[in-house]
This record gives C-alpha cells, sequence and structure tokens, in this order.
C-alpha cells in the first residue's frame, strides 16, 4: 500500500514538472502574436518620488503614439509601469514582480544605479534586457550582455565638464566638490582623468555626506586653492546651497555640475543667483526648437496631458526628456528585432541600432556587440537666472578623454 | 484521546502528540509538492519568507526571549551576505563552508555589542545597537573590498554540472535551513541555555542569585542571534546573487522587529508568523494593486502613494487589536477548537 502511494505521488510529481515545463518551452516570455510586454520601473513612493512620475509620463505618451500607428512588426506594446521605491531591496521586489509575474521582455528603465546592480543577476539569469538609469560605467564596462546605457553616464560627462573649462581656459585652476557615494566618486574620477590627459591637475577635492548642505567648509577648501572653477557632482539641494554659498563669499568662481540638477526647482531655490551656472547634460532643453523637441512636443500635446507636462514651467522636463530617450532606443531595438521576437533577437536588434537620429534631443544612439552604451556625448548649458531656463552654450560632442 | 504525561520527556517532547506529528507530515508533504503548485514568482515571495524567518528566530531569541533590545540585526545579515560575498566571491570557498563562517563572523562581531551589553540597558542598548548598525552601513559603502553602493557579485551553489539557480531548488534549499534554524530554537528554548535567557529577561538580579551568569549569557544571546542573522544575510546573497549595503540599512533592522513583535515575542511560532505577514505584505499589496487597475486604475495608483501609509496601518491595527501578536490569535484558535463547544 505504502509503495503504491509512493509510485502515484512520484508520478504526480513528474507530470506536474513536465507540463510546467512544456508550457515554458513553447513561448516567448512577454511577446504574443499581437503584445510585447514592456516593463518601466520608476519610483512613485520612495525618496526618488520626484523622478518617477515624469518619466512614466514620457513612456507612455511614446508607447501611445507607437501602438497608434501601427505598433511594432505588427505588435503593440503592454507598457507595465511598476513603482521600484528606488532602494535596491523594494527594486529588486518590483523587478521579480514584472520578470516573474508579468512575464515582460524587457526592463526599458530603472531609476536608481544601486537598486539597478542589485537586479543585473537576476535580469541576466532569465535573459530580460535591462535598461539602467544613473548608470555607471560598471553597467557597461566590462559590460553584460543583457544590460544596455543608452545615456550618457556620469565619467564621461565629468570628462566633458573638464575639457570645456580647459577648452575656455588652458590654465584654469580645477577644483571638485562631489558627493561621498558612488555617483559622486564616478565624477570625480570622470573630472581627474579629462585633468590627466589634459596635462594638468585637479588642484581641490572636497566631498561631503549625502544630505549635507552647509557647503561652508566646502567652499572655503576652493577658496583657499584659489581655484578658477568648480566641478560639482553633487545633486540639486546641494547645488542650490553652493550657489548661496557662493553668492555670500562674494566670490565668482564658475560653477558647472550633471545634469541631475538643471531642473526648474533650481531657480525656484536660488533665483537670479543662478544666473551663469553651468551643467553638463545629454538632453537638450525643451524649449529649444530642434527637430528631435519638436516631435516630442507634438506628441505629448496628442497622447499626454501637455498642460500639466511640457507646457507647465514647473515640469522637471529633463527627466521627461530622459525617460524619452530610453523607450526611443528600446523601440528602435524591437524594430531591429524583427518579427520573430525574443530575448536574443532583441539583443542582437539592439546591437545593431547605429547612429540613430535623436533630432538633437540627445546624443544619436548608436549600440554595438562591444558597445553598450548609446554614446559618450553631451551638451554644455548655462543658466539664464532672469529668464530662468537653461540655454546651450556648446552643442553635443563627446570628451577626448579615453572613455 | 486523553493526552496525559507521565514523565519529563513526555513534557519537554518537540512535538508532543499524534495530532502535532500529523500535522508536521501533512506541512512536510505540502512544502515538498509546493513548488510544483505554484509559479516561480509565488516561489520567489515564498523563498524570501524562509529567509526572513531564519533572521526572525534569532532576533526573538535576543528580544523576545533574553529581553535584550537591538536596533542592529540588520548589520549582522550584512555581515552574513558580505563574508559570503567576499569568501565564495574572491577567495572561491565553497557554500558549504561560506554558510557557517559567514554566521560564525557575524556572531564573533556580536561581541562588540554583546560586551556592552553588560553594562547598558533599555534604550541605552537600543542606541547602542542603532550605532552599531550605521557604523556597518558606513564601512560597507566606503571600504574598497565591498566596492561601494554599486555591491558585489555573488557566484551560484554548486559546481561544475550542479548548481542551485531555479527558484525551486532555491525553495527546498531555504526551507531546509529555515526547518533546521527553527528546530535548533525549539530545543534551546527548552534547555538550560533557553530557560537562563528568559530568566535574565524576567529579572536579571533574581536570575544572577539564582547562579546564571549574566555575562555569559547575555553575550551567548547576541552571539546566537547574530549567527542567525548571518545566516539569513549568506542566503539572501547566494539567492540574490548580487549585494548592496542598501539592502541592510536600519529599515531592515526595524523590519525584523516589526516581525517578532507583530508575531509575538518569546515564541518561536510568532518569529515564523511575523516574518510571514512582514514579508508578505508588500507582495499583498502588489497584487491587490494589479487587481484593481483594469477595473479601477485611480484607486490602484492611489495604493501605490499611500502604499508606505498601508504597511504601517496594518501593522498598528495588528498591535491594537492583538498585542500578542499573531500568536495570540492562533492560541485563541487553538483554545476554541479544543474546548468546543464549551466556551471555557
Amino acid at each position: 500500500m505504502r509503495n503504491k502511494l509512493w509510485g502515484w505521488s512520484v508520478l504526480l510529481a513528474v507530470v506536474l514538472c513536465l507540463s510546467v515545463n512544456s508550457v515554458w518551452a513553447a513561448t516567448v516570455r512577454g511577446v504574443t502574436d499581437k503584445e510585447i510586454k514592456i516593463a518601466c520601473l520608476v519610483d512613485l513612493s520612495g525618496p526618488g518620488k520626484y523622478g518617477g512620475p515624469p518619466i512614466a509620463d514620457a513612456f507612455r505618451d511614446y508607447v501611445a503614439w507607437v501602438n497608434d500607428t501601427g505598433g511594432i512588426n505588427g505588435r503593440k506594446i503592454d507598457l507595465i509601469v511598476e513603482d521600484n521605491g528606488i532602494l535596491p531591496t523594494t527594486t529588486m521586489n518590483a523587478a521579480k514582480k514584472v520578470i516573474l509575474k508579468d512575464e515582460v521582455l524587457a526592463i526599458a528603465f530603472n531609476l536608481g544605479s544601486a537598486g539597478s546592480s542589485a537586479i543585473v543577476p537576476l535580469c541576466a539569469e532569465n535573459k530580460v534586457v535591462l535598461m539602467p538609469h544613473g548608470a555607471n560605467k560598471g553597467f557597461y564596462h566590462p559590460g553584460n550582455k543583457w544590460v544596455f546605457v543608452p545615456h550618457t553616464v556620469q565619467f564621461s560627462m565629468a570628462s566633458r565638464a573638464v575639457e570645456y573649462i580647459l577648452s575656455k581656459n588652458s590654465k584654469a585652476r580645477i577644483g571638485v566638490i562631489y558627493q561621498d557615494d558612488d555617483f559622486g566618486k564616478e565624477g570625480l574620477e570622470g573630472a581627474g582623468a579629462a585633468a590627466t590627459f589634459m596635462k594638468t591637475k585637479l588642484v581641490a577635492q572636497a566631498p561631503y555626506k549625502t544630505g549635507t548642505i552647509d557647503f561652508t567648509p566646502h567652499m572655503n577648501t576652493m577658496k583657499e586653492a584659489n581655484v578658477d572653477a568648480i566641478v560639482l557632482w553633487t545633486y540639486l539641494p546641494q547645488s542650490a546651497a553652493i550657489i548661496k554659498q557662493k553668492v555670500k563669499m562674494a566670490w565668482d568662481v564658475q560653477l558647472i555640475s550633471n545634469n541631475t540638477t538643471g531642473v526648474p526647482p533650481l531657480f525656484a531655490l536660488t533665483g537670479e543667483a543662478a544666473d551663469g551656472y553651468m551643467l553638463v547634460t545629454p538632453y537638450a532643453p525643451v524649449h529649444t526648437d530642434l527637430p528631435g523637441i519638436k516631435r516630442i512636443k507634438d506628441i505629448n500635446k496628442k497622447y499626454g496631458n501637455a498642460a500639466k507636462t511640457l507646457e507647465n514651467p514647473a515640469y522637471p522636463d529633463y527627466l521627461y526628456l530622459a525617460g524619452w530617450g530610453y523607450i526611443e532606443a528600446m523601440v528602435q531595438g524591437l524594430r531591429k528585432a524583427g518579427k520573430d521576437l525574443n530575448p536574443e533577437t532583441l539583443v542582437k536588434g539592439l546591437e545593431s541600432v547605429h547612429n540613430f537620429d535623436m533630432g538633437g534631443l540627445c546624443p544619436n544612439i548608436t549600440f554595438g556587440p562591444k558597445q553598450h552604451v548609446s554614446s559618450f556625448s553631451s551638451l554644455i548649458l548655462k543658466a539664464d537666472g532672469k529668464a530662468k531656463r537653461f540655454v546651450i552654450v556648446d552643442s553635443i560632442k563627446a570628451p577626448k578623454t579615453p572613455q | 484521546m486523553a493526552n496525559f504525561k507521565v514523565n519529563y520527556r513526555e513534557d519537554t517532547a518537540l512535538f508532543q502528540n499524534l495530532w502535532v506529528k500529523s500535522w508536521l507530515v501533512i506541512f512536510i508533504v505540502t512544502m515538498l509538492v509546493l513548488p510544483f503548485l505554484l509559479s516561480r514568482y509565488q516561489l520567489s515571495i515564498l523563498d524570501e519568507m524562509g529567509i526572513a524567518v531564519i533572521g526572525a528566530l534569532g532576533l526573538n531569541l535576543l528580544i523576545g526571549y533574553t529581553g535584550q533590545i537591538s536596533l542592529g540585526h540588520g548589520a549582522f545579515v550584512a555581515i552574513g551576505a558580505y563574508t559570503s560575498g567576499l569568501l565564495a566571491g574572491t577567495l572561491g570557498v565553497p557554500f558549504i563552508i561560506s554558510l557557517p563562517l559567514s554566521g560564525m563572523t557575524a556572531a564573533l562581531l556580536s561581541l562588540i555589542v554583546g560586551v556592552p551589553s553588560l553594562r547598558l540597558k533599555g534604550l541605552y542598548l537600543a542606541l547602542g545597537t542603532l550605532a552599531f548598525g550605521f557604523i556597518i552601513e558606513y564601512i560597507l559603502f566606503h571600504w574598497d573590498l565591498t566596492r561601494g553602493d554599486t555591491g558585489m557579485a555573488v557566484p551560484k551553489i554548486g559546481t561544475e554540472g550542479f548548481f542551485i539557480e531555479t527558484e525551486r531548488q532555491f525553495f527546498y534549499l531555504i526551507m531546509f535551513f529555515a526547518a533546521v534554524a527553527t528546530l535548533v530554537a525549539k530545543n534551546l528554548a527548552r534547555t538550560k541555555i533557553g530557560r537562563s535567557f528568559v530568566a535574565i529577561r524576567d529579572r536579571d538580579i533574581a536570575a544572577e542569585a539564582m547562579g546564571i551568569s549574566l555575562s555569559k549569557y547575555k553575550i551567548m544571546a547576541f552571539a546566537v542571534a547574530a549567527f542567525y542573522a548571518g545566516v539569513a544575510g549568506s542566503l539572501m546573497a547566494y539567492y540574490q546573487k548580487w549585494i548592496v549595503p542598501g539592502n541592510f540599512d536600519i529599515t531592515l533592522s526595524i523590519a525584523y522587529i516589526a516581525m517578532i513583535v507583530l508575531g509575538g515575542m518569546g515564541t518561536v511560532l510568532g518569529s515564523i508568523l511575523g516574518a510571514i505577514l512582514i514579508t508578505g505584505i508588500p507582495h499583498a499589496i502588489v497584487y491587490l494593486t494589479d487587481a484593481l487597475r483594469g477595473t479601477y486604475p485611480n484607486l490602484s495608483n492611489l495604493i501605490v502613494d499611500l502604499k508606505l501609509g498601508i504597511f504601517g496601518l496594518v501593522i498598528v491595527l495588528t498591535l491594537l487589536l492583538e498585542p500578542q501578536g499573531l500568536v495570540g490569535i492562533y492560541r485563541r484558535i487553538k483554545v476554541y477548537w479544543k474546548t468546543w463547544p464549551f466556551k471555557y
């Protein structure tokens, strides 16, 4: 009797195993004849909540336009926007949900470097293409088959900042104030690499802890080193605090920072004091009439809520544009993958995207089997304190420093 | 069937009667069959719960049984995870060795808070352990070896030809260790060590007067709790295959405290129920939002906005309505059926 029971149990287990495996073998995860499931993981509830909604807006508008204009090789995109809470643990839960429960083909955006690092093995194991934002060099160098970065990373932008300053004044004394984490350190490394390449050196460095808002000692360090320009690898509150400190010290020093600080609240926090503040970014300002920007505005007007988004002066449009760059890159990969869409053909499709024209919105997108970062190029913008907006002072260029 | 106990052995037995043994067999069979019935996503949630059970058991031995408050449990989980990451990733040490070593490293480092605990109590001890958690987090962020907030990779478990990599394989592995951890905790609680822990918790001066060495047992409680946390951290590292310091911040320590408070302090079952509840709430919210997304998209978005608030509300309501935790509810149900149809 007992042996019989065991026999039935084993038979049941084998049948269950086979049935589960056969279901897996028959389909491509996230792809049907009519649909492609794509995920966008952004922060809708955590400390990065400010950045999540504009990115999601861009994804929704772009996907609505793609679906309305025939989809991709006959398939419509089923977009799943999931809250990743930006922290590594919450990002892991969100990634598991979209990969294992929703069964998406790819994650076209994930906000947060640490969270992105944490989910790379999960994506690789399940053959899910991942596009991380807040990306650092580690994502493409040495790289991973499943990770694509359609965004100029901090290292490249910091190199560009230093090269730009030195192009204007070859004897400029440059200092760096940076956040004491991987984001800030990558900025410092990029700035240092460019200084070395240009046969000079950074004359002062001042790290700060996350959350610092008093920059008196840091600015004093810069002043003592008699710098002509300060490269800031900081976030918005810190940049605003440094601008105010500069005014307080009545010191006319050039500040140049990264893309994360190029948002409307900078002017709300500092007013006209922001005038002359420069930043390096891959994205052109939304008020320009570049073809790429014009196209975005048209699509936003038709499929989104323009009054609340791109036509709203307080809207963080840089994040919208960042989201746009990501979904545009993913869709090009999907198109190139052809009708026979699966994770492997998507990788090949993305790797075959070459010099895709972004109409001046950001550097053109090029991937390759040995290049999973779309570009090293960026623009230089300068704040117009009176008009409360940024203007382009140097067009899209790649740094000469080896990347 | 009468349930009389006629000797001490019967009274202290882990599985005291046929009912308990039958339920245990049903539970084991269910756990063996479950991976074939559930989806990979559902299994991944159970894997997470299994790891949380191990960590919560350790903390309950420290707080619930010995009465020593700790806000640094997450730090010991981190120590376990990074020990495994470094041993396996850098030195190629196999899982079977790195797992116990991770527990032991955490236990050894627990002396840093264990020894001061001899002079600290209550809020002061809480602050001391909290500070320890921050120090560990700082080290993980800034030590070159741990590679900052980008984190580090942890290799797969196994050797050439056989690797543990699927959710199903991890389910069996994690549940095996969770079962061992539960049995050890159950056993420990009924030994001299466990009774000494309880005596210290109830009145340390009286315990000392009875001949219980406070220093020995307090340090032992910290070491045992840290060992459990280290093992949980090691399993988490191998399971996630990538560890970042952000996984082990203060919220992890708070989550563990919430597990044992909501589950039931000073009970093994409470640790298990609490770990299941706290790990399960975020996933339950995900299921809820998904279910509502099609019909009530606005309500679904509102739930995402209020996610943390809902999480907190569930905890507050549970504490208000059932101060003894989930174990209290379990006991009441048990008594109800035991005495049915009588009320008492």
